[in-house]
């Protein structure tokens, strides 16, 4: 299949961006989206062009690098999944395929498709831990926690830090991303100790980066690859409420 | 003769003697001392943090955007640990001998006992860390059954073990750095070891983003940079998972130990285009429920449904009728090669196998094995558009684990002294091949558990040197080979793209240097990678700079390296002549195809020195007190 | 932002009851909506829950703006191509452009009635039979003029979306988790919306045609 991609680009934090046209040959819907721009790429490299920048490490939709916005939505056009689980299946010959990296202020683009999202590693090193040194753990077992608990935790603590929801959202807020988090360490009895600390630390941080408010789209969920639930920030609020209430 | 410096004492109290005779270093004197830590998986993170929190100065580094993507996240299954939770008749015993007795015999009893023994300490480790393991209703762990062993002692969070584990180390590291403890680079890729005075006290770096050069120094180096199975190209590995830090390492003296043993795991999705970069893995669990099989006829172009029950061969089944469809992963693999190069191969490449649910679909019902499996059957439909309840998959073996890695005595420590390597990039736990679930705890305990108690033995020595600078001429020297080494690939300005020659190299490795090999094919591939690396060296085309972000670049410099690693796989290959776990020598096996060891001239660890582009063997004897080895059998 | 569209939430839930009252045959409907807007202008009470109710109304414009403001400094580039429609609800990406047609529809609204009644601004209004000041005729001859009916029954549209989704997320965002709670609260959400939006638009009309 043939297809023609618009793709953003931007040599560095400072340059201003554009769009670049490139018509693509010999594709097949079982390539996926990011062996597509690879096969771009090697073309354009033997033409003596920079190859375009993106990110992807582990290519089967659990390590979160990748992160593309893709016609209009991030990760593609389909709900729960990652750019790179994105095959070329989904476009029909002869598609125009807009291409842009994540926006948001407090995710700068540093090449191309490549955004920095450090401002998520700062918000979890404001909390997202269970203060207990290597080898001072109970045994294992000494910590009883119900099935539907554990379940539970399980489901806000399968994020993959990838940035989706910030991407989609219209006001740039991380709720989700630092929900999670905080549902997931906050609902157990082993992060219980520090929960009130826990709670307003990282949405503290979470504001100083620079991100949106939560409006409750509900974009954020759809375009979860782990489909992680909004009302997870509903949660978060009550949690933050009655760490600044009661303490 | 490599000494691993195996302490004393009955095989239960070894690692307690050697912690009792360890050197210690007082909190006060620990501050003064520097490490650093390159890569941030279970093992880089988990020493990071663990050092951090004794009081060392610690630097960790990783080429990705956040310490959070190591490849750890990737492994679904589970972790094993000698809990005997089950009340099955599991112990560190039996734990340790499983671990010994797969892997064929080619590992060290000590290091196997101590990984069984530290791994209960673990699982209460990574429990008190917030890690969502399964429970029951009554809010006890669950356990669940892996390949090779016959008692439940694997722990898994959904399908995402590696992932929730990975996430608790890295949580635990970030707590490191906000007590500015740790100081983290991410986005740095290491690209050779400095060594002051035969030890290694330092690393050069590239920053990714701005491509300046940098360097780094500690009064010693720990690597924790993950496996190197992508020199197949075609792997279940990240995409950026490479041997750049190992191989420098090795080039500056660091023996490599057993490169070519490399596990194939049988059941990852097949190749479909040349395009292709990565084969995802489907988990081994599938195979408890799942038949395998190929048509009986030759190129039987059919649909599988429409093929009837009589003409289908259930291979496994046939061949090794008491474990079936579960044999461990290097027999499965193999018994899939062996079909597809007859011509029995399914799919439009001919190169995969099926792997079909209809029976037990029809045995236990659509719900029931979509509950046990709906996410990877989920999966399976999102990369291939195929709906598997209604047809069979099509899986195919992968180049997946790499039980090769720098050699490492028992404290972890390489043959260059303060150079430490831990995980899946040393060679320690798992012979010559790895039991499911064995990975997330190796690496786990090299990190957490065993380096933060060998490190300080070597330290308390560093604590009377001069404290290591970057100032010293040999960073500037090491800084401009490297440098010298990056414009070397940028002005090659030939024709053909780095994939162009990862694709070429992936090609002969795995024909010649995967899961089966002979002497013909190896010497062949020899000559052939040589030709390869003369022409990458001549024709390869890398556009961009290095003062920028540049991709290619970053690719270009990791393949130079495969290159020669491959020349080092293909060596060790040919060198042992006998069959051993993955290690499959065509020359050495039974009439019915089965691998055949050879204990008394191969029971050892071939440890390979690097010398100005050759390569000298040298051994490290195994001896199995506790053990006998015996011919593993799956018939 | 919750707290102030909750409780304008409750007041509009008030303010349309008493509406329903000039649905009643004119007789009727005259002295009793006469005597009930004086009460309300008589009572202590009431009074000062009038001033929570402008204070709730500045809070809720000048913090909606300010938050309007913060979220575009945190997304200050759009996307080229922005499918949204795809992934969530039209009224919940646009709550600032509805809450600005809901606020120039109170301009109009405060204008037409408060200023003149309260503030005396413009005709005079007169008295009815029992003595109370005469809104019912200030509704009435209003509701004469057909460009006022339709603009007060259009603009109830995007004030019936914005309570739609104002209403539910108030909810979450006060923290309000329980997850089957927060199935009936959409559907509360829906009916409520759609009363308010119904009730308030068809009151002109009703009143248009008598």
């Amino acid at each position: 299949m043939n297809v023609n991609f618009k793709i953003w680009r931007q040599d560095n934090p400072h340059s201003k961006g554009h769009f670049e046209q490139y018509g693509v040959e010999g594709l097949t819907g079982d390539m996926s989206f990011l062996e597509a721009l690879d096969h771009l790429n090697e073309r354009l490299v033997a033409n003596n062009e920079k190859a375009i920048a993106y990110e992807y490490d582990c290519r089967e939709g659990i390590c979160g690098q990748c992160g593309i916005f893709i016609n209009g939505r991030a990760h593609g056009p389909h709900d729960h999944m990652t750019t790179c689980q994105l095959h070329m299946r989904s476009f029909s010959d002869g598609d125009t395929i807009v291409v842009e990296p994540w926006r948001a202020a407090a995710f700068p683009i540093i090449k191309d498709l490549v955004v920095d999202r450090s401002a998520l590693d700062n918000i979890i090193e404001q909390g997202a831990y269970i203060t207990a040194k290597t080898g001072t753990a109970p045994e294992a077992n000494a910590i009883l926690i119900a099935k539907d608990l554990a379940d539970k935790a399980m489901d806000a603590a399968a994020c993959i830090g990838c940035g989706a929801c910030v991407a989609t959202c219209k006001n740039a807020s991380a709720a989700l991303f630092t929900a999670a988090k905080i549902n997931h360490l906050n609902s157990l009895p082993q992060g219980a100790h520090e929960a009130s600390k826990r709670v307003m630390q990282m949405t503290k941080q979470m504001e100083l980066e620079g991100f949106g408010s939560c409006t409750f789209t509900g974009a954020c969920e759809v375009e979860c690859p782990e489909g992680i639930s909004i009302v997870n920030i509903a949660e978060m609020n009550a949690r933050r409420a009655k760490a600044k209430w009661w303490g | 003769m490599l000494n691993a410096k195996i302490p004393e004492g009955d095989l239960e109290h070894k690692w307690r003697n050697y912690q009792m005779q360890s050197q210690l270093i007082n909190p006060a004197n620990k501050k003064k001392l520097g490490v650093i830590v390159v890569g941030s998986g279970l093992a880089g993170a988990g020493a990071a943090a663990t050092l951090a929190e004794l009081g060392y100065d610690v630097q960790c580094f990783c080429y990705q955007d956040s310490a959070r993507r190591a490849h750890s996240v990737a492994a679904q299954g589970g972790i094993n640990a000698a809990k005997n939770y089950q009340h099955d008749g599991d112990s560190v015993w039996r734990m340790f001998h499983d671990t010994l007795k797969g892997g064929d015999f080619r590992s060290r009893e000590a290091n196997v006992y101590r990984l069984a023994e530290l791994s209960a300490p673990l699982i209460d480790h990574y429990v008190q860390q917030g890690v969502p393991f399964a429970r029951e209703y009554g809010g006890v762990l669950v356990n669940r059954s892996f390949g090779g062993v016959q008692v439940q002692r694997t722990f898994y969070a959904r399908g995402q073990t590696g992932q929730q584990l990975l996430l608790a180390a890295y949580s635990q590291l970030y707590k490191m750095k906000r007590a500015k403890k740790v100081r983290m680079f991410p986005r740095h890729e290491m690209m050779d070891l400095v060594m002051l005075e035969g030890k290694a006290k330092g690393i050069i770096a590239r920053d990714l983003v701005t491509g300046e050069l940098k360097r780094f120094a500690a009064h010693a180096v720990v690597l924790a940079t993950g496996g190197y199975a992508r020199v197949f190209r075609l792997s279940t590995l990240a995409i950026g998972c490479n041997a750049t830090a190992i191989w420098k390492a090795h080039k500056r003296g660091a023996y490599f130990a057993a490169p070519s043993f490399t596990q194939i795991h049988p059941t990852a999705l097949p190749q479909t285009s040349e395009a292709q970069s990565k084969l995802t893995l489907m988990s081994e669990s599938l195979r408890n429920d799942g038949r395998i099989w190929v048509p009986k006829k030759k190129g039987d172009g059919r649909r599988a449904n429409a093929i009837p029950e009589e003409e289908r061969d259930y291979y496994l089944e046939r061949r090794y009728p008491s474990f079936g469809n579960l044999a461990p992963r290097d027999i499965a693999s193999r018994a899939a090669k062996e079909r597809i190069d007859a011509g029995y191969g399914v799919g439009r490449l001919k190169n995969a196998v099926y792997l079909d649910f209809s029976q037990a679909i029809g045995r236990l019902g659509r719900q029931t094995i979509a509950d046990r499996y709906g996410n990877l059957f989920k999966m399976y439909e999102k990369i291939t558009g195929v709906d598997a309840y209604e047809e069979p998959m099509q899986i195919s073996p992968a180049a997946h684990f790499s039980m090769g890695g720098l050699w490492v005595d028992y404290e972890l420590m390489t043959t260059i002294p303060g150079l430490y390597a831990i995980g899946e990039c040393n060679f320690s736990d798992h012979g010559a091949n790895r039991l499911g679930a064995n990975s997330l705890l190796q690496a786990s305990i090299d990190g957490y558990f065993v380096l933060p108690n060998t490190i300080n033995n070597y330290l308390a020595g560093a604590l009377q040197e001069d404290h290591p600078t970057t100032d010293h001429p040999e960073f500037e020297k090491v800084e401009n080979e490297v440098r010298d080494h990056i414009e070397k690939v940028l002005h090659v300005k030939g024709n053909k793209t780095v994939d162009h020659f990862h694709r070429e190299l992936g090609k002969i490795m795995w024909q010649e240097c995967a899961m089966s090999r002979n002497r013909e094919g190896l010497e062949k591939a020899l000559v052939q990678i040589k030709e390869i690396t003369d022409a990458f060296w001549k024709d390869v085309n890398v556009t961009g700079g290095h003062q920028e972000m540049n991709t290619e670049l970053e690719k270009a410099l990791r393949l130079a390296d495969f290159l020669e690693l491959g020349l080092l796989m293909c060596t060790d290959a040919l060198n042992r002549e006998e069959s051993c776990g993955a290690h499959f020598r065509e020359e050495y096996q039974t009439k019915e195809g089965e691998a055949v060891r050879n204990d008394e001239a191969y029971a050892h660890v071939s440890a390979w020195a690097y010398d100005q582009g050759r390569f000298t063997l040298h051994k490290e004897a195994l001896t199995f007190e506790h053990v006998q080895p015996s011919v593993r059998s799956y018939k | 932002m919750a707290l102030t569209g909750l409780f304008l939430c409750l007041f509009l839930m008030v303010h349309l009851s008493a509406n329903s009252i000039l649905l009643l045959p004119e007789s009727t409907a005259r002295a009793l909506y006469n005597s009930y807007s004086t009460t309300l202008r008589e009572s202590l009470l009431v009074k000062i829950v009038a001033y929570v109710l402008y204070l709730s109304i500045l809070l809720h414009v000048g913090y909606g703006l300010l938050i309007t403001l913060a979220n575009q400094r945190a997304k200050p580039k759009k996307y080229a191509v922005n499918t949204f429609g795809e992934n969530s609800s039209w009224t919940s990406q646009n709550m600032g452009l509805l809450g600005t047609m809901v606020l120039l529809f109170l301009v109009v609204h405060l204008a037409n009635f408060w200023a003149r009644i309260k503030l005396g601004m413009g005709a005079g209004v007169g008295m009815d039979a029992q003595g109370h000041v005469d809104v019912y005729e200030v509704t009435y001859s209003l509701f004469q003029n057909l460009y006022f009916v339709v603009f007060y029954t259009l603009l109830m549209v995007p004030l019936g979306l914005h309570l739609h989704h104002g209403l539910k997320s108030a909810f979450m965002t006060l923290g309000f988790y329980h997850k089957k709670g927060l199935r009936v609260l959409a559907k509360v959400s829906l009916v409520y919306a759609a009363i308010m939006a119904i009730g308030f638009g068809i009151i002109p009309f009703i009143v248009y045609l008598k």
